[in-house]
């Protein structure tokens, strides 16, 4: 019996710790890459509905995605919709985040205002904006037609109005998320920063510039990651209830148009194939934005 | 400490009691599943059928599955039946029939009852609606839920702006004429919207005789070619792009979601399923007025065409569950369910003895509007393709292109041809694809 343990060496068989990962692997190899690996080979055949015929088409499938306007259109209109949520979502929730660290009365309150969207179901989400932006029954139409005198405010039949409408929605829905993180992050910033830039003479503009941003940006590159994959994979729901990808497929960004693909038009091939595509997107935009912005990042101490 | 052991024991009692009762109970019966795709209202009466079903076959257990939307019951059929786990019983919609039509997977109800030794009478059954489901002549799913397409009036708007109330507009030349005399009187910004864009284009097809695929239709043979950018489909939505023009029409969005803009009174006047009339009725506070769909002057006169859902029976079944599922079959037919049916949903009911029956008992005259319903679709003619409908392997992508065409066309982003064009040549592609891989 041994009783004494060198640190290093891991207590117990050497091939326990590989034994005690066995699990996650499993879940991950079961769930993540073998359906992965499957779509890989479905994206060179063509199927049909039942399953009942399969023939190999070779890059068929990848041929028409890439000579296709309307994969080029959903395309367009996925890095629009991304590019709203991580921009316009990011800089609106660091402005909130910036105003509910300052010492207010009732700032309980405002934080909590503030951060309940991120709770809700996007089906609820979509709902709530769907209902606003009604074209008959909604109240902003109602507004815009009083203010404008007639105006009549239709993102049914309007694209750039829908995925504008649609953009703000997803954007709404993660604003409580990404202010969480900002306020965190913003709350580790250590005062003596803040203020010996203060006595240097920096004025607030300066100060946030020079000092909080930069020491913010371990979080400004974590919700710049999380917005992407959120704007890529997980507005699915807020999209089938507002637009169902309308009007004109204005707002048939990828994941939708995958949906559409797989799951009502059960057209394995081209599924398989638009997943495989974007699947390379997002890893690449990944490497580069972890790469890039771990070796900018400052990460305070 | 007592108390809390007490009441675990109930509880694991109870627990157990459940699990086991259905088992116990099903014991020596003969289990069959049917997946379906009503919910909300329709769910009630779809369970209370599935239970005076059970109650009155004590050889038969019959579990009622509701499996999400129509798409996703397909979906969700698909996937279980290429691993071999489907149900014996499925209901798909109305597009979804030549892809059934073409899987292999199902037994045409047509020779069901050869199977399990017993004869059947097919001309029970109200004859637009088989004819929609039959291919030469036979019978290959099951009328379930079947409705069609008609128009909604406001009365009390009409009245407002001067318009006779009982007199809904009968071509799209008359929609003009109200539509201006509606908006003239500052009644309505806006006087009328569709639901299901694509599917009343292809309504309009079907009631001017006009066919909307080639191969009839898609009936003779598998459809290879659209014929929706031609002349007529052109003069179509050329009308509705004008009606647009002059804040006639509104566009309202896919499937339902016109309905409120109509309930709520900003629109005088909607296109939609027969089957919304209830809901629209009990959910309105003004007088609702139905009328035939908006006819074209100078064509020929076809049908409206059936939409909803019917019932596959899945191949591979034993014997006995194959005798189950007839049955249920054959009890769906009974007119008495029919009838409830029909006034549980307001579907048609697909025997003719119920439409008797609703006939005899002044059902019609108690509220006029249902009688709209059943005569848009019993008045037309019955012996064309063109007027039965059409069938198309990939028709939900088809439907869509529809739907984005007219969403292009009446917003005035681009003509009606060009619109037309863009849609069938898609289109095609998919036929060609469908027909290539089907052969």
């Amino acid at each position: 019996m041994e009783n004494v343990v060198e640190e290093e060496k891991f207590p117990g068989h050497p091939l326990l710790p590989y034994l005690l990962i066995l699990p996650s692997v499993a879940v991950i190899v079961v769930f993540l890459v073998f359906p992965f690996l499957q779509s890989v080979q479905e994206s060179f055949f063509a199927t049909t509905a039942f399953g009942t015929k399969s023939v190999f088409v070779g890059l068929r499938n990848y041929e028409r995605l890439f000579t296709s306007p309307d994969f080029r259109a959903s395309a367009v209109a996925t890095l629009l919709f991304a590019a709203f949520v991580m921009v316009v979502g990011l800089s609106v929730s660091l402005a909130v985040a910036h105003l509910l660290n300052q010492k207010l009365r009732g700032q309980g309150f405002y934080q909590i205002a503030l951060i309940w969207t991120y709770a809700l179901s996007p089906a609820v989400a979509g709902a709530i904006w769907a209902l606003m932006f009604a074209p008959a029954t909604g109240f902003v139409p109602y507004v815009v037609a009083k203010l404008s005198g007639g105006y009549l405010m239709n993102w049914m039949t309007n694209g750039s109005l829908a995925l504008l409408v649609v953009s703000a929605a997803a954007t709404w829905k993660m604003l409580g998320y990404n202010i969480v993180f900002f306020l965190a992050g913003l709350q580790n910033i250590p005062e003596e920063f803040v203020d010996a830039a203060r006595v240097d003479g920096a004025g607030p503009w300066r100060t946030f510039w020079d000092i909080t941003f930069p020491m913010l940006s371990p979080t400004t590159t974590f919700l710049l990651f999380v917005n992407m994959i959120y704007a890529f994979f997980q507005v699915f729901g807020l999209i089938d209830i507002m637009t169902q990808g309308g009007p004109g497929d204005a707002t048939n960004i990828l994941i939708y148009k995958l949906y559409r693909d797989a799951f009502l038009y059960l057209d394995t091939g081209a599924a398989s194939a638009e997943s495989c595509v974007v699947f390379v997107v997002i890893s690449v935009a990944a490497i580069i934005q972890l790469r890039f912005a771990t070796r900018k990042a400052i990460y305070a101490r | 400490m007592k108390v809390r052991q007490w009441l675990l024991t109930v509880l694991a009692l109870t627990l157990g009691a459940c699990l086991a009762a259905p088992s116990a109970l099903a014991a020596g019966k003969v289990q069959i599943t049917w997946w379906h795709a009503m919910s909300g209202s329709r769910l009630k009466v779809v369970n209370k059928i599935v239970s005076d079903f059970n109650a009155s076959h004590p050889g038969i257990e019959l579990t009622a599955l509701y499996t999400g939307t129509y798409a996703e019951t397909l979906t969700k059929y698909v996937a279980a039946y290429r691993s071999k786990t489907a149900p014996n019983l499925m209901q798909s919609y109305e597009v979804g029939t030549q892809q059934m039509l073409s899987s292999g997977a199902i037994i045409p109800v047509y020779k069901i009852p050869g199977m399990v030794d017993e004869t059947w009478d097919w001309a029970q059954y109200v004859i637009p609606i088989t004819n929609y489901y039959s291919t030469a002549g036979n019978l290959w799913s099951m009328p379930f839920n079947s409705s069609t397409a008609m128009l909604y009036y406001n009365k009390d708007l009409f009245a407002k702006a001067g318009l006779n109330p009982e007199r809904p507009p009968m071509t799209w030349a008359e929609v003009e004429s109200y539509g201006k005399k509606l908006l003239a009187s500052g009644a309505v910004k806006h006087v009328m919207s569709f639901g299901w864009p694509g599917w009343m284009l292809e309504q309009q097809f079907a009631i001017h005789n006009q066919l909307f695929a080639n191969n009839e239709n898609g009936r003779k043979g598998m459809a290879t070619r659209v014929l929706f950018n031609g002349k007529f489909g052109v003069k179509v939505l050329d009308t509705w792009r004008k009606l647009a023009k002059e804040n006639i029409f509104l566009y309202g969005g896919a499937e339902y979601s016109a309905n409120a803009a109509f309930q709520s009174g900003q629109i005088a006047m909607l296109l939609q399923s027969t089957s919304s009339l209830s809901g629209i009725e009990k959910g309105s506070s003004f007088r609702v007025g139905t009328g035939f769909l908006p006819r074209l002057e100078g064509y020929p006169r076809g049908n409206s065409v059936i939409g909803g859902a019917s019932l596959w029976v899945t191949k591979g079944q034993s014997k006995e569950q194959l005798r189950a599922v007839w049955a249920f079959l054959k009890y769906l037919a009974q007119p008495k369910l029919a009838v409830e049916w029909h006034k549980g949903t307001g579907y048609f009911p697909a025997v003719n003895a119920a439409v008797q029956e609703l006939l005899g008992e002044g059902w019609f005259s108690k509220d006029q509007n249902y009688l709209t319903a059943f005569l848009q679709v019993l008045s037309g003619r019955r012996d064309t393709a063109a007027a039965t409908g059409v069938r198309m392997g990939p028709f939900v992508q088809i439907r869509q292109l529809e739907r984005t065409a007219i969403e292009k066309a009446t917003s005035g982003q681009v003509s009606s041809k060009a619109a037309l064009d863009e849609a069938a040549r898609k289109a095609d592609q998919l036929l060609a694809d469908f027909a290539q891989m089907n052969k």
